[in-house]
């Protein structure tokens, strides 16, 4: 009863203490956005600090020669820039189909029990670290691959022809092809489950009506389901982009670790995060290292180029 | 009173002379799993006619709609047992081509379900499955379809922008107007007009009465009202059975069975 008496005093009004929570509350979040931005120019500020010496060296000549040579101490990214947007880009093309086809048969085909293991399948795969993947790769995948494609497909080349210089190269099974491969096993997970969520989020009716109209599923797919998602679907194929540019350890097992233009489809390369940690402990030499750092400075405004086109595409369907 | 009462049957449906068929249901049960929806179902529509199925929430009325396009086996777990012939051809054989049979039977849903494409592209859509129309037929069917949806005047100068842009009633239009594109020869419409104002329902009614001249039109609704103005026959179902059907005026002025005056009357539903 001591609430009965209480209740005539007047409450402090709730306003006031309200708006101070809500300003500390905003100077919280503010302060959260603040120190990533701040974060993320510290690091462009030291990757360009870091990699001054080597820039400043070299110059234009850092982005487009391929040479790398620690003997000589000359350096040049091109190499590795080339490496990394092969393979990404194989890896895409690989992984991008079979994605799709998951998805659709995972929301539109598969019988109803099966449907939930079966996506938490796909998810677990999306969660398994890198490096498994890389021992998998080097261990069982290079030397079946050198076995039963790389070497057939040699020697069936004619000497001489395109073919052959397409297919040149050590038969171990390591090289640019071998990691797209395994590149697109890591990210095609990752972009199936997406798509698959995407395709969930379609209303039943939208499908209805397409199917309503005599459509076949095939027809409803293509022409009504993945135009209704494609603005998230760009963004789940690029993120899966972004992790193809940067995956570095199950890369560095299987591509081969050799500098330069890579020359065939199947001989050994380089991408940039596998140089970096091939070579970032043993670099002894300024020079050295300064290159290592801009060559991550590079990566960085690759990453972020794919990053901001994605964006600009969404941006450009959304008004569409 | 009481004597007329007591005399009173079950159910009364109306048998339609055969050569006004377009639709006959025979003995049709519908299961939503083990969960039985629809109970012996016998009715026939007419050709050239709306028939207006009416119910309380959950009588069946929609899906005995979803059975006749057979939208429902998009479903695992749905299934309907029985006949439903469409000029005299079983549509839930084993044998129809589904997707030929939807091209047949129409359907427009209770929401407006635009595609995420342009409003012209959302009216060729359908038309573009089936027939490969030149550029000049194609543009004139979409003409006349927009038309006939009484949408034509509101989006003639806009005809490449999303449909995802017009409001809510224009879009409900805009799907008579690619449901009718496909020149089907059944239109099964399924409470189509629950989401729209008073405007844009008297013009969809308008554009019902219009087209029943060349379709046979099924619609479902809550708005006796609607069903009072625009069918010639109507069928009431309660749970799952299908109670009364017959002429229109004959049904709301004198029903002969009692749910069905209960349900017409207001004293449930």
């Amino acid at each position: 009863m001591t609430l009965a008496a209480d209740a005539p005093a007047p409450a402090p009004p709730r306003s006031a203490r309200g708006a101070a929570l809500d300003r500390a509350f905003e100077a919280l979040c503010f302060g959260a956005a603040t120190f990533l931005l701040a974060a993320l120019g510290g690091l462009v500020v030291s990757l360009v600090i870091g990699g001054w010496p080597a820039l400043s060296t070299f110059g234009v000549r850092f982005f487009v020669s391929a040479e790398w040579n620690p003997v000589t101490e000359v350096y040049g990214s091109a190499g590795a820039m080339v490496g990394t947007l092969v393979t990404s880009a194989l890896a895409l093309a690989l992984a991008l189909p079979l994605a799709l086809g998951v998805a659709i048969f995972l929301v539109e085909l598969c019988p109803t029990p099966l449907r939930r293991p079966i996506g938490t399948a796909v998810e677990l795969l999306a969660g398994i670290p890198s490096i498994v993947y890389g021992m998998w790769g080097l261990f069982v995948f290079a030397p079946w691959f050198a076995k039963h494609v790389q070497i057939p497909l040699m020697t069936a080349a004619a000497p001489g022809s395109l073919w052959e210089k397409v297919t040149a190269g050590v038969p171990n099974g390591a090289g640019i092809f071998s990691a797209s491969v395994i590149l697109a096993i890591m990210i095609l997970p990752f972009i199936a489950a997406t798509l698959r969520e995407l395709l969930l989020t379609i209303p039943p009716q939208v499908r209805e009506s397409a199917y309503g109209l005599g459509s076949t599923t095939f027809e409803v797919i293509r022409k009504v389901s993945l135009p209704y998602v494609r603005t998230g679907a760009i963004g789940a194929i690029m993120l899966g982009l972004g992790r193809a540019l940067g995956e570095t350890m199950a890369v560095t097992f299987i591509i081969g670790n050799a500098h330069g233009f890579p020359s065939s489809l199947f001989a050994s390369g380089s991408t940039i995060a596998s140089t970096i940690a091939n070579e970032f402990a043993e670099a002894t030499g300024e020079l050295h290292t300064a290159s290592l750092i801009a060559l991550g400075l590079v990566l960085f405004v690759i990453t972020f180029v794919v990053l901001a086109l994605a964006r600009l595409l969404i941006g450009r369907q959304a008004h569409a | 009173m009481n004597a007329q009462l007591e005399t009173q049957p079950e159910t009364a449906v109306l048998d339609l002379p055969p050569e006004v068929v377009k639709l006959a249901i025979r003995d049709l049960d519908f299961f939503y799993g083990s969960k039985q929806a629809l109970f012996g179902v016998n009715v026939s529509f007419a050709a050239n006619a709306v028939t207006a199925l009416i119910g309380p929430s959950g009588c069946g009325k929609s899906t005995l709609l979803r059975t006749l396009n057979r939208i429902y086996s998009l479903y695992p777990g749905q299934r309907a047992k029985g006949q439903v012939l469409l000029d005299g051809e079983d549509v839930l054989g084993p044998r129809v081509d589904v997707a030929a049979l939807r091209a047949r039977v129409g359907m427009v849903f209770q929401k407006p379900t635009p595609f995420p494409m342009s409003i012209f592209d959302n009216v060729a859509y359908g038309v573009r499955l089936y027939e490969k129309l030149s550029r000049a037929d194609l543009t004139n069917r979409v003409e006349e379809s927009l038309r006939r949806a009484a949408l034509w005047d509101e989006v003639k100068d806009k005809l490449r922008e999303s449909g995802l842009s017009l409001s809510g009633g224009q879009q409900q239009r805009l799907c008579v107007a690619r449901g009718i594109a496909v020149r089907p020869e059944v239109l099964l419409l399924d409470e189509p007009a629950s989401a729209l104002d008073p405007i844009s329902t008297a013009r969809l009614e308008e554009t019902i009465s219009e087209l029943k001249r060349d379709y046979t039109i099924v619609i479902v609704t809550h708005n006796m009202g609607q069903a009072a103005r625009l069918s010639d026959h109507t069928g009431f179902m309660y749970l799952g059975r299908l109670i009364e059907f017959g002429e229109t005026e004959q049904l709301f002025t004198s029903p002969v069975t009692s749910r069905a005056r209960d349900y017409i009357t207001g004293r449930f539903g």
